[in-house]
């Protein structure tokens, strides 16, 4: 068996140490880290970088934008006025109390017995319009209290399917003393006035106590 | 392995850099850059919800300037039926043309008073005194009738019907009315 010296052993340790170097693998090691850092570093800047084109795209988009939307609302705001003020007039217009219709129901009423000496109506409130009459006049017949008295009842009978809280009262009731010709008879007569009180539009109805 | 004195002093040294670099690196280069990010993502999502409003402002408006003429119509239809001018230079002959045309002469019309129409700005309310010296009821009745379809903005608040002195055949009618006229 032949004797085999290495006489270089020294040489070779050395050789070992140099490629285990510590300080040379760790260089290695933090420049393959410090590369993964600025690899890192420069997708981040990236990133950045298109999110801030698309920020300055919106934001100039927006400033495009935005001062239409500001002219947009202002005309809108006018319009609005201009329909509200529409729609008030037509309300206004819709919400009339109208004579006409009333005058034609109580001359329908209204019998050949009687006269109408005098009419007074007023209209009151906004969206509940309350209309009060009062007629003045004469009665004739057999019994003219009594003539009186359906007139009353018709009146209030005939405003009542288009009125609400219709009431017909009598304000003075008295016989006359002077007596008229009707049919080529001579009847007695009797002076009347009744108050008329109806509403119209939206019916307001009052709230009802809380029970306790 | 044996470290030296001057390989030791040089790792702490290689240390202090190391830290001293990835301490800038983190401080000023990256979380700066994280936060620019995070400010711009926050101010774009900022932006998204003022834009989709400022857009939807915009169709709104639009729709609206569409059905606007239907909506507005009514008003567009009175301004023309106010003449232009002083309410009390044409409204009373006004008022004696149409009971004219209705057959009831000897109409006089007084100014009464006036009050701003609170819901319709722009707008106001005259009152107005109405006196019909002889009028037949079936006829001031048909009048009456015409004036509410055919004068909308006008509106009878009161009236009164008197048996003439004259005889039953005619009365006399008194109207409080009120028109509605531009400001």
């Amino acid at each position: 068996m032949a004797l085999h010296i290495n006489l270089f052993h020294e040489i070779d340790k050395a050789r070992q140490l140099k490629r285990r170097d510590p300080l040379k693998l760790s260089m290695y090691g933090l420049s393959a880290i410090a590369a993964c850092c600025a690899l890192f570093y420069f997708i981040e800047l990236g990133r950045n970088h298109v999110l801030h084109r698309e920020l300055t795209s919106a934001q100039e988009k927006f400033r495009a934008i935005e001062p239409k939307a500001k002219a947009a609302k202002k005309i809108e705001d006018d319009l609005n006025v201009e329909i509200k003020k529409s729609e008030a007039v037509t309300q206004r217009i819709e919400q009339r109390f109208y004579w006409a219709p009333l005058l034609e129901q109580l001359s329908q009423v209204v019998p050949r017995e009687i006269q109408i000496t005098r009419l007074v109506g007023d209209v009151t409130g906004d969206k509940s319009r309350k209309c009060a009459l009062m007629l003045d006049g004469i009665s004739t017949g057999a019994d003219p209290r009594r003539t009186a008295e359906e007139l009353r009842t018709a009146i209030a009978e005939k405003f009542a399917p288009k009125y609400h809280s219709v009431t017909s009262t009598f304000k003075s009731l008295d016989d006359g003393s002077e007596l008229v010709m009707l049919d080529g008879k001579q009847l007695p007569t009797a002076t009347f006035a009744i108050n008329i009180l109806l509403t119209t539009g939206d019916e307001t109805t009052p709230v009802p106590p809380r029970k306790k | 392995m044996k470290l030296h004195r001057e390989e030791i002093q040089k790792l702490f040294l290689g240390g202090l850099l190391l830290l001293g670099v990835i301490y800038s690196y983190f401080d000023m280069l990256l979380f700066p850059l994280q936060k620019r990010q995070a400010a711009a993502r926050k101010s774009i999502e900022a932006l998204e919800p003022e834009m989709r409003n400022a857009e939807a402002q915009i169709k709104r408006t639009e729709a609206l300037q569409k059905a606007a003429p239907q909506k507005t119509a009514v008003i567009a239809q009175i301004n023309t039926m106010i003449p232009e001018g002083s309410p009390v230079a044409w409204f009373p002959p006004k008022v004696a043309d149409f009971f004219k045309r209705q057959g009831i002469e000897k109409v006089t019309s007084k100014y009464h008073s006036e009050a701003p129409e609170k819901e319709i700005s722009g707008y106001r309310r005259l009152a107005w005194g109405l006196d019909l010296q002889k009028v037949e009821f079936v006829q001031f009745g048909n009048a009456l009738c015409a004036l509410e379809n055919e004068e909308p903005l006008l509106e009878v608040t009161a009236l009164q019907i008197d048996t003439s002195r004259d005889g039953f055949d005619s009365q006399r009618a008194t109207l409080t009315v009120q028109n509605i006229v531009k400001q």
